[in-house]
């Protein structure tokens, strides 16, 4: 019963928030809600699965500009368009994490570094495709004639986009699903010796993180309207997983925490404009420090993690 | 272009992707960690010099010094801070405090130098001389001689000196050192900040052909890739890499074309995961059971 | 079933220039107890490794069953009826003892991702009755009372036991136990026999266990075959491999070195 209140307060919240909010704050709120569904899939691909991956940036990219030019060459509508990127993106993350059958650790993250920085090669030098190094505008998000352009008509996309991969991605992790990659995190020979493929749960936990990054990407993607292949890099991929970490990262809440707080500290130090960047990364350097296990300091009971 | 100056083109890069990959391996064989905060030490230490030189008007050679005490203190700084306290934690935590300090770095010398890019001086001039026909440049001479001279002395500080016969010995058999005596956190530190000090020379060495940007950290990539190359578990095997990636650079730079230049290093780094990742972990993570 | 459970079949195991099992063949009866046992090094760890799909032999035959299984990967393995435990107790240590089984349940309680999505139809009834078997697992390794209790905070002897409710889980039908007894209290290796013993005749399991502890070896065993240096050196009763002299010889050395507190 707890949990219907706690669903009618959310989606009364929900209509509320239009009318209450500025359109900036309504922007705010749908780059938080597309961020934290990215940061989920590092969630469980790291957090859970312990899995490294930079690869994230390389998956929002798929998302983004794949969406974007199904829209823009084949006529494809963006609602359309955004979860066949994702799944698409899925695919690629399950290829990708067959790489896992040979390597781990290290040779894992500077693996998926590779990757991402190949996509952004690919998506600086694909001008045809992609606009090169000066990007692509994005077309609008329309549903047959109702165009959706500001954030606070977007908001009615994005959020309650976000808000069923959440539940749906929490409810995962909290069942059996969740148990296999927990278990993997903590002895893979473990989890072998009880017959589950862990070479599959590895690859299924990276298409998961694909997924959730593309989704993400073309949620945000007629948010920001313009798509710039430097937003897609090695250093934004060391930033979300940064979010990750500092949110904590063994707990879809995490994710949103830890989005929050990537973007509304530029508003809360306004008079620190360039120490921002600074401020965030001695956030993540004090975060792994002091809890290298990921866990997220406060102990909510919405989001149990193990 | 001649063959020749393909060749010292290759040589310049791949003297300094040696350096910077000898640094990994380094710290890998004898922490066990892969610095991926590496490359960003790299830039943090030319910065270390430029400083200096920009704002107090110091000479070039006393700014090189300054900047080499500077980073031996930024590496004990960094193990007592993030290595130590972290020397139980999972792999995973270990790779993301690397990945967080680097970060630190890079955005600390963005708010406060800038994210512009800051001209470097070269140790010789940088215009090309004619010689034999060959047009020579002698800051890239300069470069590779720099490299030499700087793996001499490893050379004979790692075998001749007992710190350095500490080190050799604790990278082979960790466990074997700290039983004849050798104090193994004490060496852990001592490769901390060996491999920081050469990381600023690699930083001062490369600074003036990228120029110097907070963003100039990414070359750590290239350093790794040569370290895999390299097989990721022996000191020679770091320069080889480095030399042979250079070689691959100049190349396909030359007889491909320069946009694929970008993309070899990476892709070399991905196929050679994929298909011969040997050295670091072996082929499987084979635990005892 | 009938026809022994687990046949060795000639089965070497080399590593490089090592040879680390030469030519080892051992024959498990359905049903039964049978111990390996064999100083340090003798090869005893390769041979559960080689059994269960970690290492595959360079040459010879493993069958279970009358099914051929060498060269087989250790989840394939284990989904035919193969569990382990593991001479360096390996637990999900963040997980409570109750979570470890229910893992080991996985196979059983195996609802689609669209109910784990969403929590409906076979989620409800499936955790409900990973918990239940759980606790049965439990409960017949003695560890019922310790369910809800982080597995690291566990005490050694009760974690070994917990390893192998989990591996129970998985309703194996040959249960290969590494060194079980190593670190155990005599009480504790009491308790140990009482449970193994009881897996033989409540649950028709076939136990081989690796171990040199004698107490539980000697009390509990149907058979024991002897390893040393990657051969087979003596096999039969417990009586009759305690009084084999080739046995004595191998051992000899080792009580030596124990006499002097090395």
């Amino acid at each position: 019963m707890r949990r219907v209140a706690f669903a009618a307060i959310g989606f009364g919240l929900f209509l509320l928030a239009p009318h209450v909010l500025r359109d900036f704050q309504l922007f705010q709120l749908c780059l938080i809600a597309g961020t934290a569904v990215i940061v989920l899939g590092l969630v469980v691909v790291t957090g859970m699965a312990g899995q490294i991956s930079l690869a994230q940036s390389a998956f929002v990219a798929v998302g983004s500009y794949g969406s974007a030019i199904l829209a823009d060459k084949c006529h494809i509508p963006l609602w359309a368009g955004i979860p066949v990127s994702a799944v698409g993106a899925a695919f690629v993350g399950f290829a990708l994490g067959q790489i896992t059958l040979r390597v781990a650790g290290h040779y894992l993250a500077l693996a998926t570094l590779a990757f991402t920085a190949i996509v952004q090669l690919i998506l600086i030098h694909a001008d045809d495709l992609t606009g090169g190094a000066a990007g692509m505008p994005v077309p609008a998000f329309a549903i047959g004639s109702l165009v959706f352009s500001k954030a606070g008509q977007l908001y009615y996309v994005i959020v309650p986009a976000a808000v069923t991969a959440f539940l749906i991605f929490a409810n995962l992790l909290r069942s059996r699903f969740g148990r296999m990659l927990a278990a993997m995190r903590q002895s893979e020979i473990a989890t072998a010796s009880v017959g589950i493929d862990v070479l599959r749960c590895k690859a299924l936990a990276f298409a998961a993180s694909a997924f959730l990054g593309a989704l993400g990407g073309g949620l945000l993607a007629p948010l920001t309207s313009y798509l710039d292949p430097a937003q897609f890099g090695v250093i934004e991929a060391i930033s979300l997983l940064a979010m990750a970490v500092i949110g904590g990262m063994r707990s879809p809440i995490g994710a949103i925490f830890g989005s929050a707080i990537f973007i509304l500290l530029p508003e809360a130090l306004q008079h620190f404009q360039t120490y921002l960047g600074l401020i965030f990364a001695l956030l993540l350097c004090v975060s792994i420090v002091a809890r290298p296990d990921g866990l997220a300091s406060l102990r909510l009971n919405l989001g149990r993690g193990r | 272009m001649h063959l020749a100056q393909i060749i010292i083109s290759a040589l310049t890069n791949g003297a300094v992707y040696g350096l910077i990959a000898l640094g990994f391996v380094l710290i890998y064989k004898g922490t066990g960690v892969v610095n991926f905060g590496y490359g960003d030490q790299v830039m943090a230490g030319a910065y270390f010099a430029l400083i200096p030189m920009t704002f107090f008007g110091v000479p070039y050679w006393p700014a090189v010094i300054i900047a080499l005490l500077s980073s031996a203190l930024l590496g004990m700084l960094i193990y007592g801070l993030f290595m130590w306290p972290l020397r139980n934690q999972s792999l995973l935590a270990r790779i993301i405090a690397t990945l967080a300090y680097g970060t630190a770095l890079r955005e600390f010398m963005r708010a406060f130098m800038g994210p512009n890019a800051w001209p470097f001086p070269f140790l010789l001039s940088p215009g090309a001389v004619a010689v034999d026909g060959v047009l020579v440049v002698p800051a890239n001479l300069a470069i590779v001689g720099a490299a030499l001279l700087v793996l001499s002395m490893l050379y004979l500080f790692l075998e001749r000196t007992f710190v350095g016969k500490a080190i050799l010995a604790t990278c082979d058999n960790r466990l074997g050192a700290s039983l004849i005596g050798v104090r193994v956190s004490h060496v852990f530190l001592s490769i901390w900040i060996l491999a920081s000090v050469l990381a600023t020379i690699a930083g001062i060495l490369v600074a003036p052909l990228l120029t110097l940007s907070p963003d100039m950290g990414l070359i750590g990539i290239k350093g790794f890739t040569a370290a895999v190359l390299g097989g990721f578990t022996s000191l020679p095997g770091a320069v080889v890499g480095g030399v042979v990636l250079g070689l691959l650079e100049a190349l396909t730079g030359t007889y491909v074309s320069s946009t694929l230049k970008d993309v070899i290093s990476y892709v070399v780094l991905f196929a050679i995961i994929l298909v011969r990742p040997q050295g670091l972990l072996g082929p499987l993570l084979v635990k005892k059971v | 079933m009938s026809g022994p459970a687990l046949t060795i079949a000639q089965v070497s195991v080399r590593f490089g220039g090592i040879v680390a099992l030469d030519n080892v063949s051992i024959t498990v009866d359905a049903g039964s107890i049978h111990a390996v046992i064999g100083p340090n090094g003798a090869g005893k760890s390769t041979l559960i490794n080689a059994i269960t799909g970690i290492y595959t032999p360079s040459s010879g035959r493993i069958e279970f069953f009358g099914r051929r299984i060498d060269g087989r990967p250790p989840q394939e393995i284990e989904r035919l009826g193969i569990g382990r435990t593991f001479q360096n107790t390996e637990l999900f240590r963040e997980m409570t003892a109750i979570e470890n089984v229910i893992v080991g349940l996985n196979r059983q309680i195996n609802y689609g991702l669209f109910e784990g999505a969403l929590h409906l139809g076979g989620f409800r009834s499936g955790e409900v009755k990973a918990r239940d078997d759980a606790m049965a697992h439990l409960a017949f390794v003695g560890l019922a009372d310790d369910a809800d209790t982080i597995a690291s905070n566990l005490p050694f002897g009760k974690q070994r036991r917990l390893e192998i409710a989990r591996s129970l889980a998985t309703r194996p039908q040959l249960l290969l136990l590494d060194e079980p007894a190593a670190g155990l209290r005599p009480a504790e290796i009491a308790e140990l026999n009482e449970i193994l013993l009881g897996l033989r005749s409540k649950q028709r399991l076939t136990i081989v266990v690796i171990d040199h502890v004698m107490a539980l070896v000697m009390a509990i065993s149907d058979r024991v075959s002897v390893l040393n240096f990657g051969n087979k050196i003596a096999e039969g009763t417990p009586k009759e491999v305690r009084a084999s002299p080739e046995v004595v010889k191998a051992y000899f050395g080792e009580e030596r070195s124990h006499a002097r507190g090395t």
